[in-house]
Order: structure tokens, then sequence, then C-alpha cells
């Protein structure tokens, strides 16, 4: 009963109550030990396994941009990652400000089923390329019903399926923080450029599209860096035919073990990542996300 | 911006909903398809049946790979839950040194293309052996969901107000009390909606398993096998069932969420 008035009366360490200070580190032990041992030794180990193989120091790296093979593979990721990017952007601005228009239980639905995509698996969303872009699929039915081809149309199993299948994928990332940005925007702003006679077109030119620069750029850098390591979607849509760093990858492990190569190719991979995430961060911390 | 005129107006609601439609397009028509009664992948379906979901549950290496999923899931979220809960309050609530260190180590599996902890996963498993081990599937996941489960705590921990942990305190509750009493049943929602995050990170996850499962099969993994080799209707049974568990899923999560924003803070 005492000791509970003292203390009442008394607190220990009356400002720092409550907050954990350099006991914080030990809450934050174990996912610390954890990840060292599961996750930062392996991707660390790779640096080893890259830099001390048999042949030098630096010989997987020789060998890789010695091989035009490899490049070819590389050129062809950046490639296909640069054009879904691109399509991401249009498709993805056009939905961003087609939501900001919407008010109310539209914007509700709109929202939930661009959301909605996310709580489904890659593979599932992948797979069902393959039913609409198929020979015999819903788009070749129809294109060949309506008399627009004559013979089905190759989606599938080239650069054109992975691009669409990406693209697809990886919309969301780019709308939903496109979006915020639009919505954070002063509409103050553009009716002051209004009253001062702004044209509709040349309020969205030099007003609006420059508000939402910082914000689609963040969001293209992020769908670039997802579409640079993807796995799943250039082996089912593009059926071999597309090969992705990420293909190369789990052929040097898998099929011919070249851990070696493997490891500095991971290496290159995750350098060139961290760089542009370090973009990423730049560009959202200036669109205020 | 002002409200546009008539024409542009119906353009811009026609080119919304198209996009909108192309996002969507994939779920919305896997689900028809797997009532089909053909064997090839006619759309619309000619008629209607459940032979494809027959074919699912009549398979058992299918229900043994949804065994394993489901057993792999558990085990990584619940490990990942604990772990990063704990993290997620001592690095909200605690100001020590190397603290950025700590943060980024956590979000560092979110960061690093899932292909490249998969390369160092498995030349670092191969070496200990634990290639193709249960053991090796559940760490490998568990370093996946970690961050998520970090992510939406730190949200959770930071928007609940430090000021009713130090009045509980300050009454003469000691520390494991005022957790239990306080931060326990407070926190209990997002730390549902966390493990339900990190749950699907798992059931999900592709390209990990791959490289590190060897001959265990998840049903992703093999999912990912047949649709390599060839179509086979069943997966369309498969995806609509895949489906409808997110659809639960998502309803749970809004149900645990409700009045608190903390999933859509999450994701953006």
């Amino acid at each position: 009963m005492n000791s509970t008035a003292t203390a009442f009366i008394r607190p220990r360490r009356p400002a720092r109550l409550g907050r954990l200070g350099a006991t914080g580190l030990g809450f934050a032990l174990p996912v610390s030990l954890f990840l060292l041992v599961a996750f930062d030794v392996p991707v660390l180990m790779m640096f080893g396994w890259a830099l001390t193989s048999a042949k030098g120091m630096f010989a997987p790296f020789v060998e890789f941009f010695t091989r035009p093979a490899y490049i070819k593979v590389i050129l062809n990721t950046l490639r296909i990652a640069a054009i879904a990017t691109v399509s991401c952007a249009v498709l993805g601005y056009v939905l961003a400000y087609w939501l900001r228009s919407l008010s109310g239980t539209a914007r509700l639905v709109a929202l939930t089923l661009v959301v909605l995509p996310f709580w489904v698996s890659i593979l599932v969303r992948s797979y069902a390329w393959i039913v609409v872009l198929g020979n015999n699929g819903v788009v070749n039915r129809a294109l060949l019903d309506l008399g627009l081809a004559s013979e089905p149309v190759a989606f599938l199993y080239n650069d054109l399926g992975v691009v669409i299948g990406t693209t697809n994928l990886l919309l969301p990332f780019l709308v939903l923080p496109l979006y915020a940005a639009m919505i954070r925007i002063d509409g103050r702003i553009l009716q002051a450029a209004e009253t001062l006679g702004a044209s509709r077109w040349t309020i969205f030119r030099r007003i609006f599209f420059p508000l939402t620069v910082p914000a689609l750029a963040a969001g293209m850098v992020l769908v670039f860096i997802l579409t640079l390591g993807f796995y799943v979607t250039p082996a089912i849509l593009g059926g071999g035919r597309v090969p992705m760093v990420a293909n190369m990858l789990d052929m040097l492990i898998n099929r011919l073990p070249r851990w070696e190569l493997a490891s500095a190719i991971s290496i290159l991979l995750l350098i060139l990542t961290l760089l542009l995430h370090l973009l990423y961060v730049r560009l959202s911390r200036q669109a205020g996300n | 911006m002002t409200e546009p005129g008539h024409l542009p107006r119906l353009l811009l609601t026609l080119a919304g909903i198209t996009v909108l439609l192309f996002l969507c397009l994939p779920i919305v028509i896997v689900v028809p398809m797997s009532f089909s009664s053909a064997s090839s992948l006619e759309f619309p379906p000619p008629g209607f049946s459940l032979r494809w979901y027959q074919a699912f549950f009549g398979d058992t290496r299918w229900l043994v790979a949804s065994g394993y999923s489901i057993a792999v899931a558990l085990v990584s979220s619940t490990l990942a839950l604990l772990i990063g809960s704990i993290a997620a309050y001592g690095l909200v609530r605690g100001s020590f040194r190397g603290r950025a260190l700590v943060e980024s180590n956590v979000m560092a599996p979110l960061i690093v293309p899932q292909i490249v902890t998969a390369v160092g996963l498995y030349i670092y498993f191969a070496k200990l052996g634990l290639l193709g081990t249960l053991f090796g599937l559940i760490v490998g996941h568990t370093v996946l969901a970690i961050p998520y489960v970090v992510l939406v705590m730190a949200v959770a921990i930071r928007s609940f107000d430090l000021r009713i942990e130090q009045v509980a305190l300050t009454l003469g509750a000691s520390w494991p009390t005022m957790f239990r009493r306080i931060l326990l049943p407070n926190l209990a929602p997002s730390a549902g909606a966390a493990w339900i995050f990190a749950f699907v990170i798992s059931f999900d996850e592709v390209v990990v398993t791959i490289f590190l499962a060897g001959g265990i099969e998840t049903i992703p993994k093999r999912m990912f096998n047949e649709l390599v080799l060839q179509v086979n209707p069943t997966i369309t049974a498969i995806a609509t069932l895949l489906i409808g568990f997110s659809i639960i899923t998502v309803g749970a999560l809004a149900l645990l969420m409700r009045g608190s924003g903390t999933v859509r803070k999450a994701l953006g």
C-alpha cells in the first residue's frame, strides 16, 4: 500500500517512464539474431562465393561480362522492365486520375477492386492470362469471330505476353501512391489558376501534372525494381522463350550448378536494386508519402 | 480540378473502367472457368460441372501439398509474428544505438529481390544440409514474412498513445502486468492482421519455395510445375479456391481493422 503511494507520488525516471530507451535493443534482438543467421550470412556468403572462386578473384564477374549470352539476358530483362514500367505509368495515370474524379461509394468500390488483386496469388493471376490470351482464349476467339484476324494472334510465349502479365501484376503498386498524391493536391491552387483564366488543359499541363511527377516517378522506379527480379511470370507467360535474369539464375543453380556465377549475378542484381531503391526512397519523400 | 465537360468526362470514365477491367480480368475469367465441363480452356464454358473440384479433392498429391502449405504457413507466420512484434515494439518505443541499422535489416528481405534471397539461401542451406527440409522452408518463409509483420505492428504501436502505458506504470502496474492488461488487448486486432498478412505471404510464396523445397510440394510449387509443363484445368479450381480464401482473409482483415486505418497506412 505504502509503496504504491510512494510510486504514485514520486515515480522513478518520470520523463522516461514507458519509453524503452536502450532496452529497445533487447526487444529487437531475437529478430536481429534470426535475420543474421537466416538472411544476412547467406547473402554475405554469396560475396564469398563470387569473390573467392577457384579461377581467380573476379573470375565469375569477368565471365559474366564477356559472355554475350549472359549480356543478352540482362539487356532483355532491362528492356522488358522498361516497357512494363512505361505501360504501368500510362495505364496507372489514367486509372488514378479517374479514381480521383469519383466520389462516395463508387470510389470505395473502385479502390477495393484495385487492392483486391494484391491478395490473389501471382501464380493465379499469371495463369489467368493463359486462359485469356491463348490461341483458344477469349481475346483470340473474339478477334476471329469479328473477322479482325484470320488466324490466332500469338500473345503468349513472347515478350508481349510477359509485358501484359507484368503490367497487370504491378499496376496497383503504381496506382495507389499516385492516387494518394493526386488527392493531396490542394484544389484551391487549381481554382486559382482557373480564376486567372487558364484553360483546363493548361491547368493540367502546368500545375496538376507537375505536382504528380514525384509520385509517378517513384511508382515507376518501384515497378522497374520489381520487374527486374520477376521469376514466375516470365516462366509461365514467356514459356521459356523470354529469359530474364531470375530464370537465368534458376538455371545456374538448379540445372548446371554454377554457384559462383549465380552468386556474382545475384550480387550485381542486388547492387542495382539497392541503388534504385535509394532513388525510390528519395522520390517518395519528395512526393510526401 | 474543376468539372470537366461532358465529352472528356465520358472518355475518362471509359478509360478508367477499361483499365480497372484489365486489372481484374484474371480474377473475373478464372472463376467461371473452374466450373467448366470442358477439358480445354474454352471461354465461355460450354457447360457447368464440378469435375475440376473433384479432380483436386480426389488427388492425394494435391491434398498432401495443401497440408504442407498450411503447416509451413502456420508455423512461419506465428514465428514471424512473435519475433516481429517484439522487435516492432523495441523499434518504436526504444532509442538505442544502431536503431536505424536494425530497422534496415528488418526491412531488407522486402527490398532484396526474392530471387537473390532464394539463391543465397539455396547455397547456404546446401552447405548446411537443410535443402528439401521442412525446417529450411519454414526458416525461408519466416525471413520473408518478418518485414510485413514489423510494418503492420509498428504502425499499430506508434498510433497507440504512449501515455496510456505510462499511466498504467505510474499507477503501479509492473511492466508484465501493463503488457498483459493494456498492450495485449489493444494491439490484438493488429496482431491478428499482421498474422494473416504473414500467413498469406507464406501460403502464396513460389520463388524461394521452388529453390529450397526439394521434394516437398506446396500448393504454389506444384501449381507452378504443372503450369510450366501443360495447361491443366484443375488449376482453375485451385485458383478459385485460392481466390475464395483471399476474399475470406481480406474480409477478416477488414473486420479486425474496422475503425483503425492500420492496413491502409501499412499498404500506402
